[in-house]
């Protein structure tokens, strides 16, 4: 009996050892990424550039069979840590970094890809096809709480003739990490003193409390709080333009630093970028926020592909420079057929240049 | 007694649980002790959480390297998540009660397998699936019909008046919830009711009881145990729900809430909405914050869990003295 039990003993040992065994085994082919006979990358971040990755990835990878790319529309501050922390190969992100993070991470680089805006949407009946007027303060006060109805004096100054009854405002704010968070509270930042002093501006910042202004998650999000909620105000990337309009919201004309109010088109866009592009320094962070000239659009910026230069193997680092190099070209990613869509702008040829040094940096670890 | 590896095992497996328990609370106190130090009991009183200038210089506050004016009180999100379970459980309970009564008795034989396998599917559905509704169907819902009809009849009371624009909110959150909540609870004091013997019913009925009074008199207090149970069970998954609550919250900070319909957050959800920007502060000091909302969340859970118990055991002890 004695045996017999001992037996059954070593036989359950052995078996827990091949078990074990064959864990080991499971987990150790897991970590070998040089088994797969392709490569997989994963961009994730802005859903801002979501929509527009989603035009590149298909037709890409078409032509590239060898790699495969995943996409994913988090937010442009799950896209910058997610870069850092090796996550994803590609974040995405309508911010750059700011200076003491890229002293605590300094193998971050900003890699602008295309040149997006922002539109300043609102859900006031009757007046959704009239592109009403507000300016930067009066932004600040809505988002401030301080302006807290459509007849507010501010809004009706700006906007004479406009019979605007007094119904309370919604502000609507992102809940998540978000670059159209960070470009938004730039142009309040850079256009009202008071907002700077007081909120300044970030991926996420400490929204003054305003009783009934809400938060919403991405972009989609935004559209569809501020669609089904009547009074509202948003602020949405450009990229969404097909939903703005599905949900009929109204685009504000938005002042910019020369005081004309301007409307977002490829025009207004492309005269703020030509103002600050001879700014723009070898590692690309830079605020296009609120350009001079009279037809500059206030709220434009560099979308970026946020990439750690040190990659785990050069095959990875070859399959990101080369994507990101296709991204860039006239030819390839930036071509109109491409970016008329999500109505962003390629970047100008001496932008495109700086990104194109700054993607020839991805290399792997020990480089 | 020899040891086996069998034994041995168990032994392990079993010590694992409380194990990885102790070490999650480890990590969370010593991961934010710097932050328990920086914040200091105003963490749970201040209403202002602000990561702070996350693009300027950190500034030494305190003997600590933050961001510019950073801050971090958590009261609005302790309300939240206190507010949103306790409505939430305030309608559950009553109607998982309910549900679950009729399923043991007012339902035909035939048809209980059924009944209870919908019941049971409810408690699977991904917490998103339910976000998504909340957010397309029941948000609407309050802003245009439900917050407009309580501000007109009961709107002399302050919580239920003014309305919502959004919908996004307190109740549209703690009904979420409800819906969460209520077939976990329900199948759990069921399968309870199941296990009432033949003879307590038939005593019951034998006094001349009808079936509601049977079912009151003689069901519900043989399995009273499970019904706190059952209930502690509802209110983990309401105090802990992330997803759904972050859909439909409104995502308010800074403010507490002044009406039902007004916009609130949650700890939990709170702690997801925030962990990617407070991943960009070099400083570490919003991660750190993070952490130690997760790990007051945790104490409220222990805390909550623990009157539960102590409530439970003195119901045992009045039955046995009355018997």
């Amino acid at each position: 009996m004695q045996t017999d039990g001992g037996m059954i003993v070593r036989r359950r040992s052995i078996l827990l050892g091949t078990i074990g065994a064959g864990a080991a085994g499971v987990l150790g082919l897991g970590s070998r990424p040089a088994f797969a006979a392709e490569i997989s990358l994963l961009e994730t971040g802005s859903t801002l550039l979501y929509p527009l990755f989603n035009l590149w990835v298909p037709v890409y990878t078409a032509k590239n069979p060898g790699v495969r790319i995943t996409t994913q529309g988090t937010g442009s501050g799950t896209g910058i840590a997610q870069a850092i922390s090796g996550v994803a190969q590609i974040g995405a992100s309508d911010a750059y970094m700011s200076d003491p993070q890229m002293k605590r991470d300094p193998d971050i680089l900003n890699i602008p890809l295309a040149i997006s805006a922002q539109t300043v949407n609102y859900n006031v009946p009757g007046f959704n096809d009239a592109n009403l007027k507000l300016s930067g303060p009066v932004l600040a006060g809505i988002y401030g709480g301080k302006i807290t109805h459509w007849n507010d004096p501010a809004i009706v100054k700006i906007n004479p003739g406009a019979k605007l009854a007094a119904h309370v405002i919604t502000p609507i704010h992102r809940t998540d990490g978000s670059g159209d968070t960070f470009i938004f509270t730039q142009y309040l930042a850079a256009s009202t003193p008071e907002w700077a002093n007081s909120v300044g501006y970030g991926t996420t910042i400490s929204w003054p409390p305003v009783p009934g202004g809400i938060g919403a998650i991405g972009n989609p999000g935004m559209v569809q709080a501020s669609g089904q909620t009547a009074y509202s105000i948003a602020y949405i990337g450009v990229s969404f333009h097909k939903e703005i309009a599905g949900a009929k919201l109204g685009t504000a004309m938005l002042q910019n630093r020369d005081g004309n109010f301007v409307l977002p088109t490829p025009k207004t866009v492309g005269a703020a970028a030509a103002a600050v592009e001879d700014k723009t320094p070898a590692d690309e962070r830079i605020s296009l926020i609120f350009a001079p000239g009279p037809d500059s659009y206030p709220i434009i910026n560099y979308e970026y592909a946020i990439v750690n230069r040190r990659q785990p193997n050069e095959k990875i680092a070859a399959a990101i420079r080369d994507f990101l190099a296709w991204a860039v070209d006239p030819d390839g990613g930036s071509a109109a057929k491409f970016l008329e869509p999500v109505q962003f702008l390629p970047l100008p040829p001496k932008i495109a240049a700086l990104s194109k040094q700054q993607i020839a940096k991805i290399g792997r670890t020990g480089t | 007694m020899r040891a086996s590896p069998f034994r041995i095992g168990l032994i392990g497996l079993s010590g694992a649980v409380p194990g990885i328990l102790v070490a999650v609370v480890l990590f969370l106190a010593i991961f934010s002790w710097p932050a328990i130090q920086f914040n200091g009991l105003g963490f749970l009183v201040g209403k202002t959480w602000n990561l702070g200038n996350l693009y300027a210089n950190p500034v030494k506050v305190g003997g600590f390297l933050v961001p510019h004016g950073a801050q971090y009180g958590i009261l609005v999100f302790i309300v939240g998540t206190l507010a949103t379970s306790a409505i939430a459980l305030l309608i559950a309970v009553p109607v998982s009660l309910g549900v679950a009564i009729f399923l043991a008795e007012g339902v035909p034989g035939r048809l209980r397998p059924g009944l209870s396998l919908i019941v049971e599917l409810l408690a699977v559905v991904p917490s998103v699936v339910y976000g998504l509704w909340g957010v397309t169907v029941l948000a609407p819902l309050i802003a245009h019909v439900v917050a407009p009809g309580f501000n007109d009849v009961l709107g002399f009371i302050p919580i239920f008046a003014g309305g919502s624009a959004t919908g996004f909110g307190l109740l549209t959150s703690s009904l979420v919830l409800t819906l969460m909540v209520v077939p976990i609870v329900t199948a759990t004091i069921y399968s309870a009711l199941q296990q009432v013997g033949n003879s307590d019913k038939e005593a019951a009925y034998a006094l001349g009881a009808l079936k509601f009074e049977m079912a009151t008199r003689a069901m519900l207090p043989a399995v009273r145990g499970s019904i706190v149970g059952a209930v502690i069970l509802g209110l983990g998954r309401a105090l802990g729900e992330t997803m759904a609550v972050l859909m439909v919250s409104g995502g308010a900070i800074n403010y507490l809430p002044r009406t039902l319909m007004s916009p609130i957050s949650t700890m939990a959800a709170f702690i997801v909405s925030q962990l990617d920007s407070a991943e960009q502060d070099p400083t570490g000091m919003a991660v750190r914050s993070l952490a130690e909302i997760a790990l007051v969340l945790f104490i409220i859970t222990v805390i909550v869990n623990a009157a539960a118990r102590l409530i439970t055991r003195g119901l045992h002890v009045g039955l046995a003295s009355r018997g």
